[in-house]
């Protein structure tokens, strides 16, 4: 493998890399503080996907303008949904469980309803590419890493320097001395579901414009998102950016050599290793 | 033995009679169809509650089916070995998988054993993809043989060319890993997974191995699960890794946790009424899956204890609406 | 029977338990007291299993038990109860010293699953078993009571009917008084004694000074997870720095 193949790998699988970390910091977010394994995420970073296709591809808006207004309203959405469908059960695994794949099959058919089962090619909103020696970088891929990184970074500045996110953290370590300390356990469910949905939906989004939507796009990012989960450690925050990276990057450099399946088996494999020295992951605690 | 425990043996020995009676009224290979899914969802609800009665849930149920499947289909193609040693083999070959993982990862809590269940269904599947000389890749196996007949000369002839046959067998199948799942539910192992699922350091106070028992458990669900894999294998006679993803899995969780987990009968029931609910729905064709989704919630919100609680709410109901009046 | 050298736990910079020497002879019922925090119930833990010691040895009847699992050492003959009660929520009171009953006679898989005969009579023997240790701690009028509906003193009750299920030889028994009122610690008190005069090893964690002093005839008392003491109950009722570890502890508490 060449140098310039080498770093096009590279590239990919920062890309890929992005995109895991945000859908997985989405996930783990929820986990960490409603205690219950969104299910139905994939489904949210699906709809994120159709947001930002209507209302760019189609109805011509501009695309970061198109990922903010698709990102607020799947975020508002996920307020929706923490208030009537999780909060009942919060910290109650199976029941969250059942409740989640109930609203899979609800979000994934209703698209399929109204927006047809094919999935549909978008307009690449950034056409052109950089080049640099021989390397080549389409100016979406560069996005999508840069909007990674601003997100990433304007989460790790939320959780640090301003109250709710100290809360959040408060109320993933130990609900009850949260709740004793005065900290509105509803409100910090309902902010974590608000981020965890955006999230997820901008990831979609992205994916969406460099590539195309369809209903049932969301259970490839589910399994990615637990896979990176599950390397880094659940309820981490860092663990998902390295758990990510580490995934996403197999993910580029692999396929070229081998093949997609071996990337993944690879992934897998280097998950189990790492499970079978640190069972809670890289990151994890306990 | 007075009459009040003749009724319990006596009213089973009718369901099952009828039970084997059902194809002389119902003849149609689709409906045939729907009941064997019925029966093999049954086995693989019951056998997952009998994994959930140590406290661990288990989401990759759909994976030990496929491991089931393909080392079946694998042992009678490429090997010969009969489809009736094939049947237990499988078993065998999903519980060994299932000692694998879950010897390092028993200690894992609630949450963080299901996840890394997950992931082994999905290295399940994975490897099946990969290993095309084995497995086919992704295109999977075609071409399964049908069971071996079953030949007793004047009594039974079952070559299993039509879904009669398939469907006794099943029936067969599933009465007997009720049974064996429901005398291991009621012996004293079975009452020391209940202890663990309550209070594991407590177990561990009193002597209880809890990671031996819990493995064990996990084992002979997942031998359960191998067992209705290879039923699949030679009953549908087409096999691919997509067949048994994630999704199937958490299905069977489903059947188990809307059906009640408290009590045996709650998976059956579960599993009974959640398979025929899309085809009796499936007029309405494509809304057909927000009803079962609308099915799956009220459950949950109304039914704490799964569908198999109803009598018990009903009554409770009833007793308050008086109480009231 | 029992001998514990060196015992030291460190969480992070902390030594919850510090080069602890202790040494149980066969039917002694020995009391560790101690201000709170002093890490009585880490000792217990350390003894059974629950948490493995940074340094130091525990031996019982001659065989090394360090650091091996709970429920080896369970089957060992040590069990012990819990400070914040531990039972089967949704077992009944029978059901839950009937699930306790689990190490002797051990049923085995096979025996258990096939329903044979022998283990009919295991199950036989085990549920005259339950129904005499529950006579025993005065709770066969609430057998069938489920766990929800208990008072907090028999709760207190049947954990310690729990541990006597497993046969112990040596019971750790940890602040079984806690929360009871005075009839209850009286009965308790009885109790305890009972067990103690048939023959089974007690070591005892108690905060009630007064039970701690009439049942025992030994009592350590630790503090900052160190020995500051050890004597019988007069001795310990003079000693200064025993006092002082308590009035202490009395200041800063507040």
């Amino acid at each position: 493998m060449d140098a310039a193949t080498l770093a096009q790998s590279v590239l990919n699988g920062l890309v890929s890399g992005g995109i895991y970390i945000l859908v997985a910091l989405g996930l783990t977010l929820v986990l960490s503080i409603m205690g219950i394994v969104n299910l139905a995420h994939g489904e949210l970073y699906m709809l994120g996907a159709y947001g930002v296709y209507y209302l760019c591809t189609i109805a011509g808006l501009n695309f970061f303008l198109s990922l903010l207004i698709s990102t607020l309203l799947v975020g508002g959405l996920g307020i929706v949904l923490e208030r009537f469908f999780f909060r009942p059960f919060r910290g109650q695994l199976e029941r969250a469980l059942i409740i989640a794949m109930g609203l899979i099959l609800l979000l994934q058919n209703a698209v399929l309803v109204t927006a047809g089962g094919v999935p549909k090619a978008s307009q690449s909103p950034f056409s052109g590419v950089l080049n640099i020696s021989g390397v080549i970088i389409p100016y979406e891929r560069l996005v999508t890493i840069l909007v990674g990184l601003a997100l990433v970074s304007g989460l790790f500045l939320l959780i640090q320097r301003t109250k709710i996110g100290q809360a959040m953290v408060a109320v993933s370590q130990d609900i009850d001395a949260a709740a004793l300390q005065g900290i509105n356990i509803d409100r910090i469910s309902s902010a974590a579901m608000f981020l965890g949905c955006a999230l997820a939906a901008v990831a979609g989004g992205l994916v969406g414009a460099m590539f195309s939507v369809a209903p049932l796009m969301g259970g490839f990012a589910l399994m990615k998102g637990i896979a990176v989960i599950i390397l880094g450690g659940l309820g981490s925050i860092p663990g998902a950016v390295i758990g990510g990276l580490i995934i996403g990057l197999i993910d580029g450099i692999v396929p070229p050599l081998l093949t997609t399946h071996m990337a993944s088996m690879i992934g897998f494999g280097v998950i189990i290793l790492v499970l079978l020295f640190r069972p809670q992951g890289i990151m994890g605690h306990e | 033995m007075s009459r009040g425990k003749l009724v319990k043996p006596l009213s089973y020995s009718a369901l099952i009679i009828l039970l084997f009676l059902v194809p002389l009224f119902i003849t149609g290979p689709y409906w045939l169809h729907i009941l064997i899914l019925v029966g093999m969802n049954i086995i693989l609800a019951s056998s997952l509650r009998l994994i959930a009665t140590s406290g661990q849930l288990s989401l990759g149920h759909g994976g030990m089916m496929a491991v089931g499947a393909y080392t079946s289909a694998l042992l009678v193609m490429k090997l010969g070995l009969s489809s009736w040693a094939a049947l237990p083999a499988a078993g065998v070959a999903a519980g060994i998988i299932a000692l694998l993982i879950g010897f390092p990862f028993v200690r894992l809590k609630g949450i963080y054993f299901a996840m890394v269940t997950i992931f082994m269904a999905e290295m399940i599947m994975l490897t099946a993809e990969q290993w095309r000389s084995l497995t086919g890749g992704s295109s999977g196996i075609i071409n399964i043989p049908r069971p071996d007949p079953i030949v007793i000369p004047g009594l039974l002839n079952m070559d299993f060319a039509s879904k009669v046959d398939f469907y006794y067998l099943m029936l067969v199948l599933m009465l007997v890993t009720l049974l064996i799942l429901y005398a291991i539910e009621r012996s004293r192992i079975g009452l020391t997974w209940l202890s663990i699922q309550q209070a594991e350091p407590l177990s561990e106070s009193i002597g209880v191995n809890t990671a031996r028992f819990k493995v064990l458990a996990f084992c002979i669900g997942c031998f359960f699960a191998g067992i209705a894999g290879a039923f699949y294998s030679q009953y549908i006679s087409v096999i691919n890794p997509h067949a048994f993803g994630f999704f199937f899995a958490i299905y069977v969780v489903v059947y188990m946790i809307v059906g009640g987990m408290k009590r045996f009968a709650g998976p059956i029931l579960g599993a009974f009424l959640l398979t025929m609910l899309p085809e009796v729905a499936s007029p309405l064709r494509q809304y057909q899956p927000f009803v079962f989704a609308g099915v799956l919630m009220a459950v949950i919100f109304f039914l704490p204890g799964g569908l198999v609680s109803l009598p018990q709410q009903l009554k409770k109901l009833i007793k308050e609406r008086l109480g009231h009046a | 029977m029992l001998e514990i050298r060196g015992l030291t736990k460190y969480f992070g910079g902390l030594a919850a338990v510090s080069e602890l020497d202790l040494s149980i002879n066969q039917g002694e019922m020995v009391g560790l007291i101690g201000p709170n925090g002093a890490g009585k119930t880490t000792a217990f833990n350390l003894i059974t299993g629950f948490l493995r010691p940074t340094r130091g040895r525990i031996t019982f009847d001659g065989k090394d038990i360090t650091g091996q699992k709970p429920h080896s050492i369970a089957e060992k003959g040590i069990v012990r109860t819990f400070q914040v009660t531990s039972l089967f929520p949704d077992f009944t009171v029978l059901q839950n010293i009937l699930a306790a009953c689990h190490l002797k006679p051990k049923v085995g898989f096979w025996e258990a699953t096939l329903h044979t005969s022998s283990s009919h009579k295991k199950e036989e023997y085990i549920l005259g078993r339950a129904l005499e240790i529950t006579q025993f701690v005065g709770l066969d009028g609430a057998k069938d009571m489920s766990i929800a509906t208990l008072p907090h003193g028999h709760k207190r009750i049947l954990g310690i009917a729990i541990a006597l299920a497993a046969k112990p030889k040596l019971l750790l028994l940890d602040e079984p008084l806690s929360g009871m009122n005075a009839e209850e610690v009286a009965d308790a008190m009885t109790l305890i004694d009972r067990i103690w005069q048939g023959g089974t090893t007690i070591l005892l964690i108690e905060h009630n000074m007064r039970a701690a002093m009439s049942l025992c005839q030994r009592i350590t008392v630790l503090n900052f997870g160190k020995k500051i003491a050890e004597g019988s109950p007069e001795e310990i009722r003079e000693n200064k720095e025993v006092i002082q570890a308590y009035l202490g502890a009395g200041e800063h508490a507040a």
